[in-house]
């Protein structure tokens, strides 16, 4: 008798100790806001609670070079903050020991409402992107066991992985768990273009005559509020014969699908250049040369561009004024997204 | 207090009475009649080709056991990786509440979900290779080894097999039949797993033509329906 109260006892001292664990774990909860009039999230943050303590985690592995083979590239290395998270001036993405990529890095904004990633699509969820990059040989070169060994021997590490997910086991999914808290907050949606909408401030006439323009020309691809509809298209740009990137057809292997690639958001679309999947138009003139003379339309071209875009000079300044209206100062500049300990990404974060 | 204390520990007591048998499956991963060696054996296929093997891995989820009143025993949510190399990952211990069985039937392979939901722990880590990064999903199962026959560089033999959407999916489920209300207790399944299916069941693969599979598609398909034949319960 006298034993099984004991054992009761203790089965409850033990379950009280369990609760106290638990209680001593308590993340600060960050909120995602959606902004007024925009969709849903496609990421389901009931699988990733936003905490403050696993953005800051995934921000610090952001900037981790030690997530390459040879600690020279991180992931800001080809997304950086002024270039609204794509690369400043490189045409094709820089890998370790001198390799190029065959691809121009996207900017990385308002990720949480795209279902799927890179210019062929072939990523089907947040969490996974971080992975392909890692691991490809031309960009940070390394394995995933040898990520995971190197941080682990690093104290700070182990302590933040505890402080956003209760204890100091570090593995894949919560390397990229705390990665996708980071990214999916950058979010976009402050530009002039917005506060227009809002009603807080007025497009000056150039601009609006330009977004006239554009409502006419452009916006069934560059769909608002994203300014992409993230669907796959052949917009007559003509194959590389040494990349032979023929984008979505790689992964659906539909010849019809051949060069298509995802729409790109026109969001800071003025500090994103280089242009188009392999960053082959330097400006945006090289982009609207490119849609009123210089596209190819071949079978499986765009039904929206069988006769190209008829676009007077006229028209390209007007554009261009209402496009730089989608400009973002205060993402591009907020202090949140900068290398811990920064207020602004600092020169040497960029030195491939 | 004192008497609900005492009904639960009679509850526990009874809950503990409904006996809960253990199950053992080995696979034997086998070349023919003879058991695998990795790197050191070369081995001969029916179209006379010969090649060695350095990996083989597979993945075996949703087994079922099946009574013979056709009631299911599942354990949806177990997924085990089946290394050669690792020799541990070739038993598999399951618990269940059946008593007597007939057959076991499983999936070679990665249900679509959880290609779908990010990232998994486990045996589902994408650290274990068993992964397509560039094109979301997992590869089910891994034939690596080197061929006289083959043409690709280093004369190479890779098969990954994978691929989970529509027109695409490589999923397999395979079903062996044990015996008749076989008792579970103390019940040990040795599973063989013959690499010559391969190359020889439904489909005929001659390296010759073929040594190379990394994507999904028709030849991954090929690949997928020949070896949903390997298994067999060893007698």
């Amino acid at each position: 008798m006298k034993i099984f109260s004991t054992i009761f006892i203790l089965i409850v001292l033990i379950f009280s100790g369990i609760a106290w664990t638990n209680n001593s774990f308590k993340p600060t909860p960050l909120q995602f806001i959606v902004p007024k009039g925009w969709p849903q999230t496609v990421y389901d943050f009931k699988n990733n609670s936003l905490t403050k303590e696993g953005f800051e985690l995934g921000r610090k592995l952001f900037y981790d070079e030690r997530l390459s083979k040879d600690s020279t590239i991180s992931c800001a290395s080809c997304h950086q903050q002024f270039a609204a998270f794509a690369t400043y001036d490189h045409n094709l993405s820089h890998g370790i020991n001198n390799s190029l990529t065959t691809r121009n890095a996207p900017a990385l904004q308002n990720l949480a409402w795209q279902k799927d990633f890179m210019w062929d699509g072939g990523i089907n969820h947040l969490d996974m992107q971080p992975i392909t990059p890692i691991t490809a040989d031309n960009e940070m070169g390394e394995t995933l066991q040898s990520v995971i060994v190197k941080l682990n021997r690093s104290k700070e590490y182990k302590a933040m992985f505890k402080a956003a997910f209760g204890d100091e086991t570090i593995n894949t999914q919560r390397l990229t768990k705390a990665i996708s808290q980071y990214v999916v907050l950058l979010v976009s949606s402050n530009s002039k273009y917005d506060k227009v909408m809002r009603g807080e401030a007025a497009f000056i006439l150039p601009e609006q005559l330009g977004y006239d323009i554009f409502k006419q020309k452009c916006i069934s691809c560059h769909k608002e509020p994203f300014f992409t509809d993230f669907s796959f298209r052949n917009n007559g740009i003509t194959t590389d014969t040494t990349l032979n990137d023929f984008g979505r057809m790689k992964i659906t292997r539909d010849k019809n699908d051949s060069l298509k690639f995802k729409i790109p958001s026109l969001r800071n679309v003025a500090v994103t250049a280089p242009y188009g999947h392999d960053g082959r138009f330097f400006s945006l003139m090289n982009v609207f040369d490119h849609y009123r003379k210089n596209m190819k339309v071949i079978s499986n071209t765009d039904s929206l561009l069988q006769h190209k875009i008829p676009l007077s000079n006229f028209e390209i300044g007007q554009l261009t004024a209402f496009l730089y209206t989608l400009t973002d100062s205060s993402f591009l500049s907020n202090k949140m997204f900068a290398p811990p300990g920064y207020d602004i990404t600092p020169n040497f974060i960029h030195n491939h | 207090m004192k008497k609900l204390f005492f009904t639960s520990c009679f509850l526990l007591f009874l809950s503990s009475l409904q006996a809960q048998q253990k199950i053992t499956l080995h696979f034997h991963n086998k070349v023919g009649d003879k058991d695998l060696q990795l790197f050191t054996e070369t081995y001969t296929n029916k179209f006379g080709e010969s090649f060695t093997v350095n990996r083989f891995k597979y993945y075996i989820s949703k087994i079922i056991l099946i009574d013979s009143d056709s009631k299911y025993y599942a354990f949806p949510s177990d997924y085990f990786l089946i290394d050669e190399a690792d020799s541990l990952s070739k038993t598999i211990t399951l618990t269940t509440a059946a008593k007597k069985i007939n057959d076991i039937q499983f999936l070679i392979g990665i249900d679509s979900i959880k290609n779908v939901s990010g990232v998994q722990t486990g045996a589902l880590d994408p650290m274990k290779g068993m992964f397509w990064t560039w094109n979301t999903g997992y590869v089910f199962a891994k034939l690596e080894g080197q061929s006289d026959a083959s043409h690709a560089p280093q004369h190479l033999l890779s098969y990954h097999v994978g691929g989970f959407k529509q027109n695409e999916n490589a999923l397999r489920f395979v079903r062996l039949n044990i015996g008749q209300n076989v008792s579970t207790k103390n019940l040990i399944l040795n599973i063989n797993a013959d690499i010559l299916k391969w190359f020889d069941n439904t489909s005929t693969i001659k390296i010759a033509n073929q040594s190379v599979c990394h994507q999904p598609g028709n030849f991954a398909m090929q690949l997928a329906d020949n070896y949903a034949g390997m298994f067999s319960i060893q007698q």
